[in-house]
């Protein structure tokens, strides 16, 4: 079957030796979560199960494994988000209707008494800053902001100095300015690639991770007009 | 073969960098008339239905109120225009792309009614709608597994394999999904029944075109004559 499909000589075997295991990986993934859904009687569980045959698809998606198939995934995901986000708005809505009540899309404040929130923020938010880093990148700003993120959220009982997450705001503007300045020089000054690549890689790595981390100050701001 | 299947002429491309599109009459034809039929839509006003009221003699009117109409309206024209590029592009994933914003664009529209029972049938239709994108998806990644490109300009040169005819076939179960054809039918004909008729119209007159489009894209993938 794999001889059919026209891969360049570059392309080491075991490479293409895996494009077809992946197939079916994806195909059987998606039967999988047709047999719970078929299985299933309670609406909103069926509407989580379909997100497992929407992972199918991006496993199939995935196996190509060409650039190509890297910039048709993300459409991929985002039609799947946006059709996952639709069908929740009409479950809602059908409950709403029911029930002659009406909510919030995100009802505020959330109440998340968990004891990893006071226990570990400070050591996971480190790990997961420092991981970022040595990522750089757009990868490693959010997954860095990921790890701001979680600890504004769980310290936010105790306080956060607020002035402190303003002005990380700022940084993250002039951050934004290195990235463009990176740029700049990989037209202006091409044989300066080195300093370029990074001025760009961590210009949006401290700019990502702020952008994502200043999600959790306007939350906390939410929770303390309540 | 050549890309111009059922006897048609080819009348010239619009190459846009990497994506080429092609004009043939079929195609154009259908482009033209569904952005007829979306300017119709845009500058119409929405129908009110009569309910008969059993052992009265009084009738219900079902009105569509103003913020709901705006909204009807703007999906219904996203819905035409998604419709209308499905039929003119030459780029296989683009294809599947238009097919999925009509879907959502199809849930969008009936998602704000009253109705318990319309929101209902739309909400097993969006369950099929997001099943489907398992073979579209699949489908065209096969293809483009198999042949290397999702251009209908280059596939239609490239000799039929296994994994093409295997992925032509996902590809269309997922569009059969995604637009609620043959198999998946019966939700959507309850998702007519609620006012707004001329917006309900081109979730119709959407599956319709694309279905006579995908035949058209399957016949160039897989060439049987």
């Amino acid at each position: 079957m794999s001889a059919s499909v026209l891969v360049p000589g570059v392309v080491s075997p075991v490479v293409v030796s895996l494009f077809v295991p992946a197939i079916f990986t994806g195909l059987i993934v998606g039967i999988i979560g047709l047999m719970a859904i078929a299985y299933q009687k309670n609406d909103l569980n069926a509407l989580i199960l379909t997100d497992i045959v929407g992972v199918g698809m991006l496993i199939l998606v995935a196996a190509v494994g060409t650039d190509l198939a890297e910039a048709i995934i993300l459409p991929g995901l985002v039609v799947e988000l946006a059709e996952i986000l639709a069908i929740s708005e009409i479950l809602m809505s059908r409950e709403m209707k029911k029930k002659g009540k009406n909510a919030e899309l995100i009802p505020l404040p959330l109440s998340m008494d968990m004891e990893i929130m006071t226990t570990a923020p400070t050591f996971l938010a480190l790990i997961l800053i420092v991981h970022g880093a040595f990522l750089s990148g757009f990868t490693g700003g959010a997954v860095a902001g990921g790890g701001i993120l979680f600890y504004v959220l769980s310290k936010r009982m105790r306080g956060v100095p607020a002035n402190t997450w303003e002005g990380i705001a700022g940084v993250s503007g002039i951050a934004w300015c290195l990235w463009l300045v990176g740029f700049l020089v990989f037209f202006v000054f091409p044989q300066y690639w080195l300093l370029a690549l990074f001025l760009a890689a961590f210009g949006i790595f401290i700019k990502v991770a702020f952008k994502a981390g200043l999600i959790g100050v306007i939350g906390r701001e939410e929770f303390s007009k309540k | 073969m050549d890309i111009t299947i059922l006897g048609q002429q080819l009348l010239g491309y619009i190459p846009l960098g990497d994506i080429v599109l092609y004009l043939a009459p079929l195609n154009l034809f259908m482009f033209a008339s569904t952005l007829a039929f979306t300017t119709i839509i845009a500058i119409s006003k929405t129908e009110t239905q009569v309910e008969a009221g059993f052992g009265t003699l009084k009738d219900r009117e079902v009105k569509v109120d103003k913020s709901e109409f705006k909204i009807r309206r703007f999906l219904a024209i996203v819905c035409g225009l998604a419709t209308a590029g499905a039929m003119i592009t030459g780029d296989l994933f683009n294809f599947t792309l238009f097919v999925c914003l009509i879907g959502i664009v199809n849930i969008g529209i009936v998602a704000a009614v009253k109705q318990v029972d319309v929101l209902d049938a739309a909400f097993q239709y969006g369950l099929v709608a997001m099943i489907a994108t398992l073979p579209l998806f699949g489908g065209a990644a096969m293809i483009l597994a198999s042949t290397g490109t999702i251009s209908l300009l280059e596939i239609v040169d490239l000799p039929t394999t296994f994994m093409m005819v295997f992925g032509s076939l996902l590809l269309f179960i997922g569009v059969a999904g995604e637009t609620g054809v043959a198999p998946f039918y019966a939700t959507k004909a309850e998702m007519f029944r609620t006012p707004g008729s001329p917006f309900l119209l081109i979730i119709h007159l959407s599956s319709l075109l694309v279905i006579v489009r995908v035949i058209e894209i399957l016949l160039i993938i897989n060439k049987p004559f």
